[in-house]
């Protein structure tokens, strides 16, 4: 499976890295901005993400955004809803007004910081992912 | 303790929610259970608390949950669907009774911070069979079968976060011996090692890998980190490279020492655990609040080793809502149409009838009057922003700049939260910042002997000040530099012709120093990178008139210059004196007034030229007829018979000759339209109370008119 990972801090991006390489190749971006471009550059490469963990503070873009801008690019490619990227969004900011945000903006699942490993791999299950 | 685990806003409204869902069951159940069945109603009732509580604790994946709540909507579906009779009404009261209790104690175990484990399996079979044999009762009253009860799984998930109960807080203080060698990579490197197991560290100084002078701080002062992590004490100890250290302390804090320690350490973005909680009290509080939208997160680029900040600084206090300008600047708008149709209202001509009863009116009109006055101050001070980011800049620039020009200049800045207009910020800190450079570059002595040889500490310094007075904001920039030479500022006025060989002893010392905001004025000798090439001066005039601001410089040489720029607290409603020459109402900002006199035939100088002036005590002014400038007919030609009004601006003073004054009006500033013809000596028009139009005087548009008539 092909993942994005969009987390701008260290430490967190280095152990994501680690738990998602296990599922499969994980390409790393630093910024939202990226993370958009990478997702751009998969689509046209006919090679689309299976699955994008997207940090919400990061520089250029939030995560908000980058999620808001892969929807909308698939919408516009009329990419239909089952062959859409699942997003997994993984973020220290799990007030409940921007996780419900995040499902509106059509996020898979939501994940609060510190990631719990198992719920995680358990959400990758029901999601069809491995 | 229960709140205390909780710190997931999520997982708080699920168990709110739930909680208050098993509650209304529990009522139902409890009012119902000596009937013979429930009703619709209820049967309605219990199958959407079922179906919310399967839903939600589906997205937070708590399985037990789901599947217990999914067998009992199932039986309730069917109960739905097809009423059957002879249902076992003690039986099924049972059944909702004990899954209620499923559910509300795996509620408790959540909010003591424990997983919800319990064992569903007996429930949900005791359900199967329940359901199976309600089934078989279905089919033996030959009721329909309705179609199966089709489940939607959950397509979105909520992970929430491990809880934090096992993670452990440390600040380790590591103190290097004195004479280590790089302190700054040897912290790095405990720092590296730590990040392997870290939940969350912060450290200080937090710039050791971009600041070499940081290594010195260390080992003054010691390597100071916070850590979260899951790791034990000696585990991470073992972690840190101890050698060249002489001490490291270790002190293991409880959750809530280590929130209030990075303050400290001054993490804005309080650490996830104590900052929903906050969110969720405040909530309470104001539940209408505007949510979250994509964008508020961007994070700034991170300063080296710095700690990451929002873009969009998040509000620390979560009462805050922003609001687009636009909004603001409508609404600034709206209101200033307010004032006017007031205006309009008040002093309708209508009201001029005479005989007319008004003393209701008035009483009213005076209430009106009190509420959009306060309605002003409100939105103004809505709008009001302090200046601590511009300020913010200019330390940014006093460095620099002092830096690449190896000056030793510090910087003293007093007042920076005082509180000015949006759009005023926006026109000040160009040439603000223009003003700190000059003071910087020409201000400061080039070396620190220059300074110390006539008495001046060695090092510099340059004070910003800022201050709300009397409807103005003065904003200074004061340096205790070589100040400004008058003798050389004339010559140079000489030289390039500006002042047309008038001797020295013609101009005020304001004036003289006044000539270094005319344009291609420098009389520095050199042209460096940051100024001296004398545009500049003449721009930062020109940006604080266009918001009718005006500069004040005031210079002592040897001591120092102060330049302040004097700027209206705010541009869109001015308070303004109301006169009338022929037919035509004029607006004079009420603060460039300084008086209004009559004088004699007498007191007027007439030149040659044609130019006119006007003695008052001793003093002469320059007299401009508006009726003659703007061609004005059945005015007031006498001098005797009308009013001088004696203006100032910057400093210079002007005596205009008008018909009568009017009154005292809050006047809105709303632009001269772009198809009229720029004229000079008005800066923008008003509507009057009896609906007509009065043009604005521009008071430094007169003085420039009149000087190039000169």
């Amino acid at each position: 499976m092909k993942i994005l990972l969009a987390e701008d801090d260290f430490a967190s991006r280095k152990f994501m890295d680690k738990q998602l390489s296990r599922y499969g190749e994980c390409d790393v971006m630093v910024d939202g901005e990226e993370a958009v471009d990478a997702f751009m550059m998969a689509l046209e490469d006919g090679e689309p993400y299976d699955l994008a963990c997207l940090d919400v503070m990061m520089p250029v873009m939030d995560g908000y955004q980058v999620l808001k801008a892969i929807r909308d690019i698939e919408a516009q490619k009329g990419i239909p809803k089952s062959k859409r990227v699942k997003v997994i969004m993984t973020t220290a900011l799990n007030d409940e007004r921007n996780v419900k945000m995040a499902f509106e903006l059509g996020c898979e699942a939501y994940a609060g910081k510190p990631i719990d490993v198992e719920k995680f791999e358990k959400v990758l299950k029901k999601l069809g992912l491995i | 303790m229960a709140e205390e685990f909780n710190t997931d806003s999520m997982l708080d409204m699920f168990l709110y929610e739930s909680g208050q869902l098993l509650e209304k069951l529990e009522g139902i159940i409890l009012e119902k259970q000596d009937a013979d069945c429930f009703d619709d109603s209820d049967i309605n009732e219990i199958f959407r608390v079922m179906h919310t509580i399967k839903g939600s604790s589906g997205v937070l994946m708590y399985e037990n949950i789901t599947k217990v709540t999914h067998k009992l909507e199932d039986v309730f579906y069917y109960l739905r669907e097809s009423h059957p009779d002879d249902v076992p009404h003690m039986e099924l009261v049972e059944k909702v009774l004990a899954v209620s209790d499923f559910v509300t104690g795996e509620l408790d175990k959540l909010k003591s911070g424990e997983t919800p484990d319990g064992d569903e399996k007996q429930l949900v079979e005791d359900l199967d069979e329940f359901l199976s044999r309600l089934k078989g009762e279905i089919k033996k009253q030959g009721i329909e079968m309705p179609q199966a009860n089709r489940h939607v799984e959950p397509t979105q998930f909520y992970i929430t976060p491990v809880a934090g109960d096992d993670s452990h807080f440390y600040r380790i203080s590591i103190h290097y011996r004195s004479d280590t060698q790089m302190s700054n990579l040897r912290a790095y490197s405990a720092t590296y090692a730590l990040k392997e197991v870290a939940e969350d560290l912060l450290y200080t100084p937090d710039d050791i890998l971009s600041n070499e002078a940081s290594a010195d701080v260390i080992v003054a002062e010691g390597f100071h980190m916070l850590l979260q992590t899951k790791s034990s004490k000696e585990e991470v100890i073992a972690l840190i490279d101890s050698s060249e250290a002489e001490e490291i302390n270790f002190d293991e804090l409880t959750k809530e020492e280590y929130g209030n320690a990075l303050g400290e350490f001054g993490r804005e973005d309080a650490m996830p655990a104590t900052q929903p909680v906050e969110a969720a009290k405040s909530d309470d509080k104001d539940t209408k609040k505007e949510g979250p939208k994509p964008g508020d997160y961007v994070v700034k680029t991170k300063e080296a080793g710095k700690g990451k900040t929002l873009a969009k600084n998040q509000p620390k206090q979560q009462s805050i809502i922003s609001v687009n300008v636009e909004k603001m600047d409508a609404l600034m708008d709206l209101i200033g149409e307010l004032v006017i149709a007031e205006a309009v209202v008040l002093q309708n001509p209508d009201l001029k009838v005479p005989g007319l009863e008004l003393s209701n009116f008035q009483k009213a009109s005076g209430q009106l009057a009190k509420i959009t006055t306060e309605l002003q101050e409100v939105i103004m001070s809505m709008r009001m922003m302090p200046l601590t980011n511009v300020f913010q800049k200019m330390r940014r620039i006093v460095f620099d700049v002092s830096r690449k020009l190896g000056k030793d200049i510090e910087l003293e800045v007093v007042g920076e939260n005082t509180e000015v207009d949006k759009n005023i910020i926006e026109h000040i800190t160009d040439p603000l910042m223009h003003l700190v450079r000059n003071s910087v570059d020409h201000g400061i002595e080039e070396n620190a002997e220059d300074r110390t040889a006539v008495g001046k500490p060695a090092k510099g310094k340059i004070t910003l000040e800022a201050k709300n007075e009397g409807g103005k904001v003065y904003i200074s920039v004061k340096d205790d530099g070589k100040g400004l030479n008058k003798d050389k500022l004339y010559q140079k006025a000489l030289e390039k012709g500006v002042i047309e060989n008038k001797p020295m002893s013609e101009f005020s010392d304001k004036e003289i120093f006044r000539f270094i905001t005319l344009p291609g004025f420098s009389t520095k000798e050199e042209v460096t990178e940051y100024s001296g090439r004398g545009v500049g001066m003449d721009v930062v005039v020109k940006n604080i008139q266009s918001i009718s601001g005006r500069l004040d410089i005031s210079s002592v040489e040897f001591e120092g210059s102060e330049m302040t720029l004097v700027i209206p607290l705010t541009l869109a409603i001015i308070n303004g004196i109301v006169v009338q020459v022929g037919n035509s109402p004029f607006v004079i900002e009420t603060a460039s007034i300084k008086e209004f006199v009559r004088v004699g035939e007498d007191d007027l100088i007439q030149e040659p030229s044609g130019e006119e002036y006007i003695v008052l005590r001793g003093e002469c002014y320059p007299f401009i007829r508006l009726n003659e400038k703007y061609d004005l007919p059945d005015s007031v030609n006498k001098i005797e018979d009308g009013i001088i009004v004696v203006l100032e601006h910057e400093g210079s003073q002007v005596c205009v000759l008008i018909d009568k004054l009017l009154q005292e009006q809050e006047i809105v500033v709303k632009p001269i339209p772009p198809y009229v013809r720029k004229v000079k000596g008005l800066s923008g028009c008003t509507q009057l109370g009896d609906g007509s139009i009065a043009l604005i005087l521009d008071i430094a548009g007169l003085l420039m008119h009149d000087g190039e008539r000169r």
